[in-house]
């Protein structure tokens, strides 16, 4: 590590510095990096928790997780629920679906999901 | 936004404070025109001219005394030189006799050129007049305190902490609205025109008549006198030209001319005739008393006593009453001609600011219906002329005057513009005579660079420019506000998607009230956002939400990897932001306002929040205010 990448990592912002880290973290899962997702087909992805939401979706509960792998982030959401046991911020989650675009967001609804409680393992 | 609320909070208390000093709000309506009588409207407009005999015969032996050396010589230059001022003076006043029948709403240096001449003309008028008026109050103040210290020696290290203390209570006596009243200014006038007269009078007739003889001098004074220097050209101009500020002032009659009662026009040149006659009188007297009597003065203040002190001392006999008199007289009128320029300065600096020219604060007016700012402004900037110049007149004197004959200059060019353009009965002598005398005093003008440039002329000689550019550059930035803003025939506001995002650090009443007022903005799309720093946060705030019935708006909680608020949060509002072309967004920030003591316990992340969110486009970030009692 020259001095160059001192400097050079001196200057990263602080999302940059994090997108590092979980693209390390998630390097051994193989799964489809969550920038790379396509939409209408079944994928497998995973990141971990930056954002929980509750909110009213038509007038039921639903939770909304951002999930974010380094490489790009996507939205799940689970209606009829304001909460699931196990997804927490900072925890890490296996999501297997089809992905659509809504807005500049790409969604999951209700996929299948696995909590990775020790990121990778 | 909390140290604005915080200020709100004080406020309170200031405002007793200011309350005090400056006296209670006047309304608009009581904001009556008083129109003066000749007798009052001399001493109100004169005094400023007036009050320059009290240093001009002392300014002219300085440089022959201590500057030239000339020794005895000097005495014998005093009457020629006086003649000349006179002559000039003569010159002037016809002049501006002119232009008080050509603007009877008044007509100010500023006003005529900018009107005759065009912009530029008009700026280095205005430029000039203001430095003026700074040094104005400046060179009275300090003749002023010199009067006094010439009575009392004691005082004479204290020189600029008196000179200071006078501002600062001419300041808050202006602030209060210090009315051009007769009744403060008549009698200090009066009295003075008075003790001057009674001066020359009572001393030529000693000198002629009993045959005094001239003071006696020891030390410094005397080592002076024994000087043998011939009198030079070059000190001769200066000389004159520092006699030549006895012509400050003059222009104060034509600037006021809607103060007078009617006929307006033919009151004001009958009073401008009077203060010449009285000026040019008793700087005349002064100066053949001073031949024969010859005073003493150096430039540093080595000698304390002025001139007008010595001379009263002589011809009185001694420091009886009729010295004291002369001397509270004269500190008195120079008192007041320093406060002429606190009704001037902030009116053409309010003017200036209306042609978008200088900052708009200027042309506000505070509780008391006088131009605040620039009150405040002038006080500054004199006082700090004072401290630089150590109080002491014949430092200032070059600075001066430099900027009184630019703004007679122009100003009489104007006139003969206006003379051309309008062309009304016996426009050919009118302009003649404005011609004369606006050629007249750009040579004096001239004269003064040339002489006085390395004792300080140079300082407006520099100063003027520089004022001008910042002028043009403020009227610049005004103009391109203006048409920025200015809407065209069929502009219609643009409609925007408003999203509100209300902040949420923990759930309680406030936050609560936050949401209502949210609520309440019938907004297109609302979140609330919540920074968590642990599983445990999140689950308590999510439980509260649901327990305070406000799940029906969405709540996002985000962490923070590096446990800064302010940056994610952001950085949320960034990424919501790109969600729509035209959104406006509001950010709703619930603060709570308690006492001045205990504010800065609270909202200090709200503050770094704000601070950031200040400058961002589309962006309106509102506080809603918790009163904790």
């Amino acid at each position: 590590m020259g001095l160059k990448n001192i400097v050079k990592s001196a200057n990263k912002g602080i999302r940059e510095l994090d997108a590092e880290r979980l693209v390390d973290k998630f390097a051994d899962l193989n799964l489809t990096p969550l920038g790379e997702v396509a939409v209408r087909t079944k994928v497998k992805v995973c990141g971990e928790v930056k954002r929980m939401t509750m909110k009213p979706r038509s007038g039921i509960p639903s939770m909304e997780i951002v999930i974010n792998d380094g490489t790009g982030q996507v939205t799940v959401i689970f209606s009829g629920r304001r909460h699931i046991a196990g997804i927490e911020h900072g925890g890490c989650l296996a999501v297997e679906g089809v992905a659509y675009r809504e807005r500049n967001n790409t969604v999951f609804l209700n996929p299948v999901y696995t909590l990775l409680p020790h990121g990778a393992e | 936004m909390a140290g604005f609320i915080t200020l709100m909070a004080t406020s309170t208390k200031s405002s007793a404070v200011k309350r005090f000093l400056i006296g209670k709000p006047i309304p608009t309506s009581e904001d009556a025109h008083q129109r003066l009588s000749k007798k009052i409207a001399l001493p109100v407009f004169a005094s400023d001219a007036i009050s320059s005999t009290a240093y001009a015969t002392e300014e002219i032996l300085i440089v022959f005394l201590s500057l030239g050396a000339v020794g005895m010589a000097a005495y014998s230059m005093l009457v020629p030189i006086s003649l000349i001022v006179i002559a000039l003076l003569t010159i002037v006043v016809i002049s501006y006799r002119q232009t008080i029948f050509a603007y009877p709403n008044g007509g100010g240096s500023y006003i005529v050129s900018k009107e005759n001449l065009g912009e530029y003309p008009g700026l280095v008028a205005g430029a000039s007049l203001l430095i003026d008026y700074v040094l104005t109050v400046c060179v009275s103040v300090a003749g002023g305190v010199a009067a006094i210290i010439s009575a009392f020696n004691g005082l004479a290290p204290h020189r600029v902490q008196i000179c200071i203390g006078f501002v600062l209570l001419m300041m808050v006596a202006n602030l209060r609205g210090l009315k051009e009243s007769g009744a403060l200014f008549a009698p200090p006038t009066y009295l003075y025109v008075l003790s001057l007269i009674a001066l020359i009078v009572v001393g030529l007739y000693r000198v002629f008549v009993q045959h005094l003889p001239p003071i006696e001098h020891t030390g410094e004074a005397q080592h002076l006198l024994e000087m043998q220097g011939s009198v030079t050209a070059f000190y001769f101009l200066k000389a004159f030209s520092s006699g030549a500020v006895a012509l400050t002032g003059v222009e104060a009659v034509s600037n006021g001319v809607p103060a007078f009662k009617k006929p307006e026009s033919r009151n004001a040149s009958t009073t401008l005739i009077w203060m010449a006659v009285i000026l040019g009188s008793c700087f005349f007297g002064l100066s053949i008393l001073a031949q024969h009597l010859q005073p003493v003065k150096d430039h540093e203040g080595i000698i304390p006593n002025t001139v007008l002190a010595q001379l009263a001392e002589q011809v009185y006999g001694g420091r009886n009453i009729f010295f004291y008199v002369t001397q509270f007289a004269t500190f008195a009128i120079l008192i007041l001609a320093a406060n002429t320029s606190y009704a001037d300065f902030p009116r053409l600096s309010s003017l200036i600011a209306k042609d978008n020219y200088l900052p708009r604060q200027f042309s506000n007016r505070g509780d008391r219906l006088v131009f605040s700012n620039g009150v405040i402004f002038l006080s500054l900037a004199s006082i700090g002329l004072l401290v630089a110049f150590k109080g002491q007149i014949s430092a200032l004197i070059p600075l001066y005057a430099v900027g009184v004959f630019t703004g007679f200059t122009l100003s009489q060019a104007g006139m003969v513009v206006h003379h051309y353009k309008h062309r009304e009965a016996k426009w050919k002598a009118h302009m003649a005579v404005n011609a004369v005398g606006s050629v007249t005093t750009f040579f004096v003008a001239g004269i003064f660079v040339v002489v006085k440039f390395t004792d300080g002329a140079w300082i407006p000689a520099i100063l003027i420019p520089i004022m001008m550019i910042g002028f043009k550059g403020i009227h610049r930035h005004y103009t391109r506000v203006r048409s920025f803003l200015l809407p065209s025939d069929d502009y219609v506001a643009p409609f925007h998607t408003h999203f509100v995002i209300v902040l949420v650090g923990s759930v309680n009443q406030g936050t609560m009230q936050a949401v209502r007022y949210a609520q309440s903005l019938r907004p297109d799309r609302l979140i609330a956002i919540s920074v968590v720093e642990t599983a445990e946060d999140r689950q308590r705030i999510d439980e509260a939400w649901i327990k305070f019935n406000l799940a029906d708006v969405e709540l996002q909680t985000i962490t923070s990897e590096y446990r800064d608020l302010t940056e994610p949060i952001l950085n949320r509002i960034n990424e919501l932001d790109e969600e729509y072309d035209d959104d406006l967004i509001t950010v709703v920030i619930p603060e709570f306002v308690t006492s001045v003591r205990s504010q800065w316990l609270h909202n200090q992340s709200a503050l770094a929040i704000k601070a950031r969110l200040l400058f961002r486009p589309n962006t309106v970030v509102t506080s809603v205010p918790i009163v904790i009692p």
